[in-house]
């Protein structure tokens, strides 16, 4: 018992990677997809941005009472704040509904409104996601504008009702507002494609040597394999600075050491080869570990033997 | 080629690569230009296509170990999904079916909750009423008083505040302007809001509207000019009164389904009353832009009591037909 408990928190001490919040939806084709949940850093950017717009187009027609029609300064005041609604509320709906969820602040930071359910989004959860950003955020954030005219008590509710909408996001894994909560929706970060050439179809310069048995194929798992597809991946431009090449060398060199010492590969690997015997490395491991993972026998990491 | 090609994985890449290349076109092109840009054959493509890709996502997960590949295929099916889930609406579709059917529709199956508001609000009424007429200092406590309208008030005053004949553009949208911004319509807005947390705050201030209300109408009862008022107030609060009720049936419905959310999580149900709650929420809002209008230049322009009483109740007829007619299936 206490030695499955010593083995458990060993496997658990694995290296994780650098891991972006991802959450997943299945969508009707039954292929769970998974998306970057979006920071609160892009979604305040965006969320400035689109106030900023709405604001400049209130500024527009406060000019144009206040110039063109010489209104007094208490109806500029109402009419400004109403125009405020009325240009922000439908603003919010419509750009999210017909631009496929982003608003023009959202397009500008890269992400989008996404719905959990993985069926698309509805003009239901549109809809409701930006009223109650109304009562999350505007409404709050009006009551901070008079802030100075309200009571004690007044401003203490305003505040507290600020921090909890506030940290709500904060404290749930899909940083869902309340709104979104209600609406069954939430914000990710658009998705980027971009293929990289597949390293094991391209030619190798390998010799006679960089032929690797299968017991020396045993000792790595996806994870170390895919760490070393990184590296490969990351190639030096043809004019790259000599710095840039020796560190790069430096690189190669170490991981070579690692590998040779722990799959006890004997021949000395020269620098000018350093790349060939890693390329080949990974293709042999790669071939290997594919096949393994075909009859089930799927390897995370290098802790794969421990963990059976 | 060497060994290498022989890898599945990489076999199972070279063979699908055109195809999702084109998917990628497709989809740089929607996300530049929009839907309505692709052509034929494009948008005939982007549904198989779509699901080739999901396919072979679902394929690459279980053979490859390639995380070129991998990402590469994540994120292409997660870009063609947005694509081909995006929602297919148009401006006045949303709009036609929200005022034809689902208003009315989710106005009827909450009527209950209505009611209740109704209920609440005309409780106050009568406490606000009593209290004052025990006791006229309740009238400071009660209305939140802007203009000189009060028990100290004379009659004259009181009546040159209900029949003033200042009319114009700029005093109507002013008006107009500064009822959206008033009292009545920040308290719809709570109510919704707050129905939130459990209704309580939203009973309260539906209780506390009522009373303002019952010891503003029960003043000038006393001084016997209530007909007045009750055109007065009619001709846009019938509608007015008729948004601060629809809100408040919304809070229920989100009140009750934080505190009775019976099999479900709260999150879930109150996700599901939400569904009502938010077509509730701007029929209100609606409702406010209406009696906006009423007040900004309807009650200037319309001086006679009869004239008054005709119009806010005629409306508020409407609003009832609106809500019990509209939306029914042959």
């Amino acid at each position: 018992m206490k030695l499955l408990w010593w083995r458990k928190n060993k496997t658990r001490r694995k290296p994780k990677p650098m891991q972006a919040r991802l959450h997943e939806i299945t969508p009707p084709e039954g292929v769970p997809l998974r998306f970057e949940v979006a920071g609160i850093g892009a979604r305040f950017g965006a969320q400035l941005t689109d106030i900023a717009l709405c604001l400049i187009a209130v500024l527009a027609i406060v000019l144009l009472l206040a110039v063109g029609m010489e209104a007094p300064q208490d109806l500029v005041v109402s009419i400004a704040a109403i125009s405020f609604f009325m240009i922000r509320a439908p603003y919010y709906i419509l750009t999210e509904l017909l631009w496929n969820g982003a608003t023009l602040g959202k397009r500008f930071m890269k992400i989008r409104v996404l719905a959990a359910d993985g069926k698309g989004l509805t003009v239901h959860s549109v809809v409701t996601r930006n009223l109650m950003k109304e009562a999350e955020i505007f409404a709050p954030g009006t009551m901070l504008v008079v802030a100075s005219d309200l009571d004690g008590w007044s401003q203490a509710v305003t505040l507290f009702w600020i921090a909890v909408v506030l940290s709500v996001p904060l404290f749930n894994k899909r940083r869902q507002r309340l709104g979104d909560m209600i609406a069954g929706t939430y914000v990710i970060q658009r998705p980027v494609a971009l293929l990289a050439p597949d390293l094991a179809a391209e030619k190798v310069e390998k010799t006679e040597a960089m032929v690797f048995q299968p017991h020396q194929l045993e000792h790595y798992g996806a994870y170390e394999l895919q760490t070393l597809e990184k590296v490969l991946q990351a190639r030096l431009a043809p004019d790259a600075p000599r710095a840039a090449r020796e560190r790069r060398e430096a690189t190669l060199t170490a991981i070579i050491d690692r590998i040779r010492a722990k799959i006890d590969y004997g021949e000395p690997v020269r620098p000018e080869e350093a790349e060939a015997f890693l390329r080949a490395f990974y293709n042999a491991q790669r071939a290997h570990l594919e096949q393994r993972q075909l009859f089930g026998d799927k390897r995370a990491d290098k802790h794969h033997a421990e963990a059976e | 080629m060497s060994d290498a090609a022989l890898l599945r994985s990489t076999r199972f890449r070279t063979e699908r690569e055109d195809g999702w290349r084109r998917l990628e076109a497709i989809e740089n092109d929607v996300e530049r230009r929009g839907v309505r840009a692709l052509s034929f054959e494009d948008a005939r493509d982007l549904a198989t296509l779509y699901r080739q890709a999901a396919n072979s996502l679902s394929v690459a997960r279980e053979i490859s170990l390639d995380k070129a590949l991998l990402q590469y295929l994540e994120a292409l099916t997660a870009r063609a999904y947005l694509v081909v889930y995006a929602p297919q609406e148009s401006f006045g579709g949303v709009v036609g079916r929200f005022f034809r059917r689902s208003a009315p529709q989710a106005m009827r199956r909450s009527a209950l909750y209505v009611l209740l508001a109704t209920f609440v609000l005309f409780l106050g009424g009568a406490a606000g009423w009593l209290l004052y007429l025990e006791d006229a200092a309740w009238f400071q406590t009660l209305v939140p008083t802007g203009d000189g309208r009060g028990p100290q008030a004379s009659t004259e005053e009181l009546l040159s505040y209900i029949y003033d004949e200042d009319v114009g553009l700029l005093s109507g949208l002013g008006a107009f302007a500064s009822f959206l911004f008033s009292h009545n319509a920040r308290i719809a807005i709570f109510v919704f809001a707050l129905g939130v947390f459990a209704a309580v705050p939203s009973v309260l201030l539906l209780f506390y509207n009522g009373l303002a209300l019952g010891a503003f109408v029960a003043l000038h009862v006393e001084r016997g000019i209530g007909w007045d008022i009750f055109a007065w107030l009619s001709i846009h609060g019938v509608t007015e009164l008729g948004a601060i009720c629809v809100s408040g049936g919304a809070a229920f419905r989100m009140g009750r389904a934080v505190l009775f959310p019976g099999a479900l999580t709260r999150r879930a149900a109150l996700k599901a009353e939400g569904r009502d709650a938010a077509k509730l929420a701007v029929t209100a809002a609606f409702m406010l832009f209406i009696a906006a209008l009423l007040e900004g230049f309807g009650r200037q322009l319309v001086q006679g009591m009869e004239a008054r009483l005709a119009i806010g109740w005629g409306i508020g007829l409407i609003w009832l037909a609106w809500f019990a007619l509209a939306g029914r299936r042959a």
